[in-house]
């Protein structure tokens, strides 16, 4: 029971850094390696707010969105949108970006670890079906369903969500219908730098803050991304579980590292049969 | 032969020939071992430009390649340092720290020291067609060729790191013997180590140029600009493109074995993710279409990056400042120095050919062909 639990969370976390990769990669085509400094720079913006300001984690979630939004239309506006044609090349773009990202936070804060506080409501365990779990953990996992909610109403529910799906089929007709596909794009940037953002704010009270933080999270992202299928948001979410529960029940009989060795090898098999994912949404083409 | 080869023989040549004159200007030891690195460094940018440059297929591992080359050589290095360490008939220092009894069995052929060369070579190649040709054959291309390879080497990484009892996890393998072939040593610090670099550096760029002035080379080329004509002409491509990672990654271990050399040990970082990246950035800036180039480009970056961050001023904004120049490049020079060098050279020579042929011949030969502009 408790490797299911332990599974949940972790799949929870996955998702909540995997989702605004996903959605940038299934829209707009651009691998953003940067996508893990993202994360990181909102795990530093949820310290700083707290240190410098006071401000609670729960309180400051809403600006660290906006903040890292900002960000994430900035890069696009200034690199990405030139790249939009060269998928390959915006590994390398975003990856100098992700370098800089790191080097700027090491100078502005400092290269030591940095510790946010858990939010005093949340520091305690409760019982679900006999073990014991931290509500923080409880917390995250309702803010990745939340969110996928929301992701899943903005794409499906509203006009924005139709021009986008637009885009995604194809741009040059979706521009002839008068679609602005470049502005589209970098809303999309936009949002999913948000999310990536949030996910940094939430895991930040779980484990130390630093400057290298984010590499590890891009990979990881990127195997949720690529198992689940591209184009597809509920596959993210099935992915980051079967990774998450898979990682949990491996760790559980070896260690962490094979775990996660078996992990990604079982994604890079997976790749090689299936590239367009597990759960590839069906497009006419 | 043509023109243009023999041009780029010749420059090819005087570059070589530049680096093996570097000892009779430096003599400080220390600074002969730095630049013996930034050349292995060179020799690894050749062989992801061949494989990346040349065939289109971006691999994120390369540093797999160079990693286990190293560890191919610090294995060999190791076993004769333990006598002085652990007496005649002990274990390396770090298994007898791990608790192992006996000597596992795949250490035991690089006692051999022409079992471990040959290993730190084949190895990493047939490693690299191994995994070629589980992706090729399933045409998994671009991006997945990416993220493929880029796990791979995550994956590797960490199971060095976990199997500390014979790899010697974090710290990897350390207090190395120098390299003995005979009764000759390469002293690490040495104009020895310097010119067993030289000359193999010699040898990969000119084997690299060969193959890709070769027939495979060609349709390489060919692979990388449109795949699916290449394969309607009846061309296996998949065994073209094992072909290439395969040879690419020998040169890359050859690339490790000697950094072993050079830096008297071997660590898990060096088949680490930052390692990989920075082989792309390296050929990226020198310019990936080019041998030359991407090894210049190397030598170039990771020798400024060495030189700034011992100075006090640029120590902490190197970094900020080569992610800068590195965006610069993507987005500005998609063919690195090299391709602005190019369009430098076909510029001025349309300009002094167009004077003197104009009037050699008739106007309508007189236009100037498209060198170098090949389709990307």
């Amino acid at each position: 029971m408790s490797l299911v639990v332990t599974g949940l969370s972790i799949a929870s976390i996955l998702l909540l850094v995997a989702l605004g990769l996903a959605i940038i990669y299934g829209v707009t085509g651009v691998i953003n390696l940067a996508h893990g400094e993202l994360v990181m720079i909102g795990a530093y913006c949820a310290w700083a707010l707290q240190s410098f300001f006071g401000i609670g984690l729960l309180a400051s979630l809403p600006l660290i969105f906006l903040a890292t939004a900002l960000l994430g239309w900035i890069i696009d506006r200034v690199v990405i949108r030139h790249l939009y044609n060269r998928p390959l090349d915006t590994i390398l773009a975003t990856w100098g970006i992700g370098v800089m990202a790191q080097q700027a936070v090491r100078l502005l804060a400092g290269g030591e670890l940095r510790y946010v506080e858990m939010p005093e409501a949340m520091n305690h365990p409760v019982s679900v079906l006999g073990v014991e779990i931290p509500i923080f953990r409880i917390f995250i996992l309702g803010l990745a369903v939340a969110l996928f909610g929301l992701t899943w109403f903005l794409i499906f529910r509203t006009s924005l969500g139709l021009k986008l799906r637009a885009i995604t089929q194809s741009r040059e007709i979706a521009s002839c219908f008068g679609i602005n596909s470049n502005r589209i794009y970098g809303l999309t940037f936009a949002y999913g730098a948000g999310l990536a953002g949030l996910a940094g704010a939430v895991v930040s009270p779980l484990k130390s803050v630093a400057p290298e933080m984010g590499t590890t999270y891009v990979v990881d992202a990127f195997m949720v991304v690529v198992l689940g299928g591209v184009e597809s948001l509920v596959g993210s979410v099935a992915s980051a579980f079967i990774i998450g529960q898979s990682s949990s029940a491996v760790a559980f009989y070896a260690n962490d590292t094979i775990a996660k060795a078996l992990v990604l090898l079982f994604i890079v098999i997976l790749i090689r049969f299936r590239p367009q994912g597990l759960f590839a949404a069906k497009v006419r083409s | 032969m043509r023109n243009r080869d023999l041009i780029q023989y010749l420059t090819y040549g005087t570059v070589c020939l530049i680096i093996f004159l570097v000892p009779v200007f430096v003599q400080d030891a220390f600074l002969l071992n730095k630049t013996a690195r930034y050349l292995v460094l060179g020799i690894l940018a050749i062989s992801l430009s061949l494989s990346w440059g040349y065939t289109g297929i971006l691999n994120l591992g390369q540093a797999t390649s160079f990693g286990l080359g190293s560890y191919c050589m610090a294995m060999a290095l190791k076993l004769r340092t333990i006598p002085v360490h652990t007496g005649a008939e002990g274990l390396p220092d770090f298994m007898v720290w791990n608790n192992v009894e006996k000597l596992p069995w795949f250490w035991e052929p690089f006692y051999s020291m022409p079992f471990a060369i040959a290993a730190g070579v084949a190895v990493p190649a047939l490693i690299a067609a191994g995994l070629g040709w589980f992706m090729f054959r399933g045409r998994v291309t671009g991006v997945y060729v990416a993220i493929i390879t880029l796990a791979f080497l995550v994956v590797v990484n960490l199971l060095f790191i976990d199997q500390q009892r014979f790899t010697g996890g974090f710290n990897g393998i350390t207090d190395l013997a120098q390299l003995d072939i005979g009764s000759f040593t390469f002293d690490a610090y040495g104009a020895s180590s310097y010119y067993l670099i030289a000359i193999c550096l010699t040898f990969c760029l000119f084997f690299a140029l060969l193959v890709t002035k070769s027939k495979a080379g060609l349709i390489l080329q060919a692979i990388r600009d449109h795949e699916n004509r290449v394969r309607y002409f009846g061309y296996d491509v998949a065994r073209y493109k094992i072909f290439a990672v395969a040879v690419s990654a020998a040169i890359a271990g050859m690339a490790g074995m000697l950094y072993t050399i050079v830096m008297e040990f071997a660590s898990p970082t060096f088949m680490g993710v930052q390692l990989s990246l920075s082989v792309v950035i390296w050929c990226a800036v020198g310019g990936r279409q080019s041998l030359l180039g991407s090894m210049l480009g190397a030598i170039l970056v990771a020798g400024m990056q060495g030189a700034l961050s011992e100075s006090e001023t640029f120590l902490d904004t190197w970094t900020l400042v080569m992610g800068l120049v590195f965006v610069l490049v993507v987005l500005f020079l998609p063919k690195g120095l090299a391709g602005a060098a190019e369009t430098l050279k076909d510029r001025i020579f349309r300009k002094f050919g167009r004077s003197s042929k104009a009037m050699a011949k008739s106007p309508g030969e007189a236009t100037p062909r498209p060198a170098a502009s090949r389709p990307t």
